[in-house]
Formats: structure tokens, C-alpha cells, sequence
């Protein structure tokens, strides 16, 4: 409904994801979660489960063995949803970029609204980035977002959407 | 007028709950959510794609919050406290079946800690109503509220009431049940969207439940009541900001040694 959609903006709740990060930006955004930075006066919290998430908080270069996670992870989080991704690694793959055991950024997975840059990114520019994701936020429908990789087709019983369907599929990719 | 008290019952603890988190952070010496923020969130949760396990989980949800919601309407009606006492106890067990009912370790573990929290307040709830009972002569909140004096007659049930007070409203140092950064919010972690708003106003209901114990104390003085409530919400928030988690074995015996003593010293001192 119009009327709530306005609410979207006003509490962004965050899931955060390591999809093999050094730590450096996860301490980042932990910094810009705590007192000094203060994220929680927009409305933040920090969920850590992404069926009552809306902001999806990835940093790393996505490793192979992260990939199924993240997908998954991702395709878990009901929409509307927003994807940020905080670093240079996993905006580019950065220092880890065409390295035999990364995939070069999230984006070859996910579709991504945010990129923010830097290695460690600040605790300032991830606040400007979740700022930023919020309007994205906004403007999004509730159609069902996809994966690009590891999803195929989207598996409906009658005319509802089965996720446990969707899931099974990426555990069966994950063992082939 | 004590209707319109009861269908804004939720508004009412959602507000308590935005004071707090404003409270909670103002202690930290940082600036905090807005006062209406449960509200947002609430609006933003109607605007979610939801996501259903199974149809009885979702529904025991709601079912959690209406009977929490009749349990606060006896409350203000000022019927039986034992009546309402296991009324909430009921409200409970729906919400623990819920955490059994699905298939994720985390939600099992919540539920877990919810029965062994549920053992450790319980008997302090009773004994309580009974130390109220004793002072009174009745289990009606109507006739408790008519007399005076119970916190300078049984100070060491305050006492043990102040310390499950934080199991209840899932605070430092005994928010096992919650826990996020280790189960992930325990019996909650499979709801989203408009069910995951049920748990997320039966949190509010709660606040009311359990500060309606602490006005009780101040009996027919609704001045005493309402210091009384405001002392302890900011007790209970400073303790929070100030203590770790505790085990969920360490605060059954924490409760179990401590306020059980107190509560029967309390009614050994009385009779």
C-alpha cells in the first residue's frame, strides 16, 4: 500500500554478511553501528536474520565456498530489499581480483544498488551508502527479485511462491 | 473509558518501548531512534512480502498476542491476578509450541530457553499475587488497589519482582531467551513480515504486564504506582546498558537461590 511505503524509509533493518572478507570493513560497519557513528537514530537495527531484513550488507570478494551462503542469504530476505556492497573487494574483487579461489564482486551473483568503495570503506561513506540505499528502498515494487547464478527458475505450489523448492535447488548445486 | 484504555493498550507499550530504546541510547551518549520508531518499524513490517513456514506456526503467533492482549484486558478490568497470571502462562505456551513446531535449531534452542525463563519467573509471579493476597485478603486487582502500604509490608517481594522484571521484558543480564548475536532472536527467527509484527506487539503487551505488577505495589496511591514504575524502568534499563548476558543455567540459579528466598521470607514475615 502507498501509505506504508513511506515507512520503508524509516526503519531499515540490516543483515550483514561476510562473504570472505579480511574483517576490515566488517569492523567498519560495526564501528558505524556503534555509539560514535550512531546508525540506530535512522531506524537501524542490526538483525542478523534475513527474513526481517531489508538492507542487505555484504562485504568480501565472495569466495567459492561463500557463494551458495550469499545467494541464499539473499534469497531469503523478502522483498522489497536492497543490496549493499561495502568495499572495493566486493565491488571489484580490489586486491583479490583475478584470484583462482574469487569470483570478483558480488555482482556476478546478486544484483547489487549500492556499490561503496574503499579498503577498509569508512564508517562515514557506509552511513552515506545506507542513506543512499534507503531511496532505492523506497522506489522498489515487491516483484520477486532473482539471483543471476545458482537459482534457475523461480518454483511455485499453486499460486504461491515455494522458497523451500528455490532452496533445495541451490543445496543441490552446492554438491555437484 | 476504560475500553479506550484497552484497545490502545499496544500504543501504549509500543510508546514504552521507543522511550526506551531513546533512553537506552541517551545512556550510551549517543542520540538514539525517534520516540515513535516501534511504530515505523511496525507500518514498514504491513509493507513486507511475508514468508509462512506453515500455516499453525504463523497462526500460533497470532494467537500469542490476542491472548497476551486479554490477559492486559483483565488486567484493566481488575479481575483475579491469579487469573491473569495464567492466562500470560498461556499466552506463553503458544509461543513455545511455535518455536517447536518448525524445523530450525535455532528456534528450537529459543524455545527451550523460553520454558526454562518461563520456570524461573513463574513461581515469583505467584508468590507475589500470594504476598498480595495475604495483605489484602482478595486475588482482585479491583480490591488490592483499594488499600495502601504493601511496599513498606513486603519490600523483599519488590525486591524478587524488580529481578525477573528484566527475563520478562528480555533485558541484560537475563535476555537469554532473545539472545541475538547468539540464537538470532530464538523463537522469533522464522517469522517475517505481518506475523513477525504479532511478536513484535506482544513484546509491547508485555511491558504492560509486568510494570502492572510494579503499580500494584503502590496499591491505592496511583501517585506511589506510577514512581514506582518510572524507578524501576530506569533501573532496569541502567542495568541493562551495564551487564553481560548471563548462562540460562546461571539464571535459574541466580533466581532460583536469590529472589525465591527473599519471596519466602517475605511470607514467613507476614503470617
Amino acid at each position: 500500500m502507498k501509505f506504508f511505503s513511506a515507512f520503508r524509509k524509516k526503519s531499515p533493518w540490516v543483515l550483514h554478511y561476510n562473504a570472505g572478507s579480511c574483517n576490515g570493513c566488517d569492523i567498519e560497519i560495526l564501528a558505524a553501528l556503534g555509539p560514535k557513528f550512531d546508525l540506530e537514530r535512522f531506524g537501524v537495527i542490526n538483525t542478523g536474520n534475513p527474513k526481517q531484513s531489508d538492507i542487505f550488507l555484504v562485504t568480501g570478494p565472495v569466495t567459492y565456498r561463500s557463494r551458495e551462503r550469499l545467494v541464499e542469504l539473499y534469497s531469503q530476505i523478502p522483498e522489497p530489499k536492497v543490496v549493499v556492497a561495502v568495499g572495493s573487494c566486493t565491488t571489484t574483487g580490489g586486491v583479490f581480483r583475478g584470484m583462482y579461489n574469487v569470483e570478483d564482486g558480488i555482482d556476478r551473483y546478486i544484483p547489487v544498488d549500492v556499490y561503496v568503495p574503499g579498503c577498509a570503506a569508512s564508517p562515514q561513506l557506509i552511513i552515506d551508502a545506507l542513506v543512499k540505499g534507503l531511496d532505492v528502498l523506497e522506489a522498489k515494487s515487491k516483484e520477486i527479485e532473482h539471483p543471476f547464478k545458482l537459482f534457475g527458475t523461480i518454483e511455485m505450489i499453486g499460486n504461491k511462491l515455494s522458497r523451500l523448492n528455490m532452496a533445495k535447488k541451490v543445496e543441490q548445486h552446492e554438491k555437484n | 473509558m476504560i475500553w479506550v484504555w484497552i484497545a490502545f493498550a499496544p500504543i501504549l507499550g509500543g510508546l514504552a518501548y521507543g522511550g526506551e530504546r531513546v533512553l537506552r541510547a541517551r545512556m550510551q551518549r549517543r542520540q538514539g531512534p525517534p520516540l515513535l520508531q516501534p511504530f515505523y518499524d511496525m507500518f514498514k513490517l504491513l509493507d513486507k512480502r511475508t514468508l509462512i513456514v506453515h500455516s499453525p506456526h504463523a497462526l500460533l503467533a497470532v494467537a500469542h498476542f490476542f491472548i497476551l492482549w486479554f490477559s492486559i484486558v483483565a488486567i484493566f478490568m481488575g479481575w483475579n491476578l491469579l487469573y491473569i497470571i495464567f492466562l500470560h502462562l498461556f499466552a506463553q505456551i503458544l509461543l513455545i509450541l511455535a518455536g517447536y513446531s518448525v524445523r530450525s535449531v535455532y528456534s528450537h534452542i529459543g524455545a527451550n530457553r523460553e520454558l526454562l525463563m518461563l520456570i524461573a519467573y513463574e513461581p515469583i509471579l505467584l508468590l507475589v499475587a500470594v504476598g498480595f493476597y495475604l495483605e489484602s485478603g482478595s486475588f482482585e486487582i479491583s480490591e488490592i488497589l483499594q488499600k495502601g502500604g504493601y511496599l513498606t509490608s513486603m519490600p523483599l517481594l519488590f525486591a524478587a519482582l524488580a529481578m525477573v522484571i528484566p527475563i520478562k521484558v528480555k533485558k541484560s543480564p537475563f535476555d537469554v531467551g532473545e539472545a541475538h548475536q547468539e540464537i538470532v532472536g530464538g523463537v522469533e527467527i522464522e517469522y517475517s513480515g505481518i506475523f513477525y509484527e504479532f511478536l513484535y506487539m506482544s513484546r509491547f503487551l508485555e511491558y504492560i504486564f509486568i510494570y502492572s505488577f510494579v503499580f500494584l505495589f503502590g496499591g491505592v496511591s496511583s501517585w506511589v504506582g506510577t514512581v514506582l514504575v518510572a524507578g524501576t524502568f530506569l533501573a532496569v534499563n541502567l542495568v541493562d546498558n551495564a551487564t553481560a548476558r548471563v548462562k540460562t543455567a546461571d539464571m535459574l540459579k541466580i533466581i532460583y537461590s536469590i529472589a525465591m528466598m527473599l519471596c519466602i521470607v517475605n511470607i514467613a514475615g507476614i503470617l
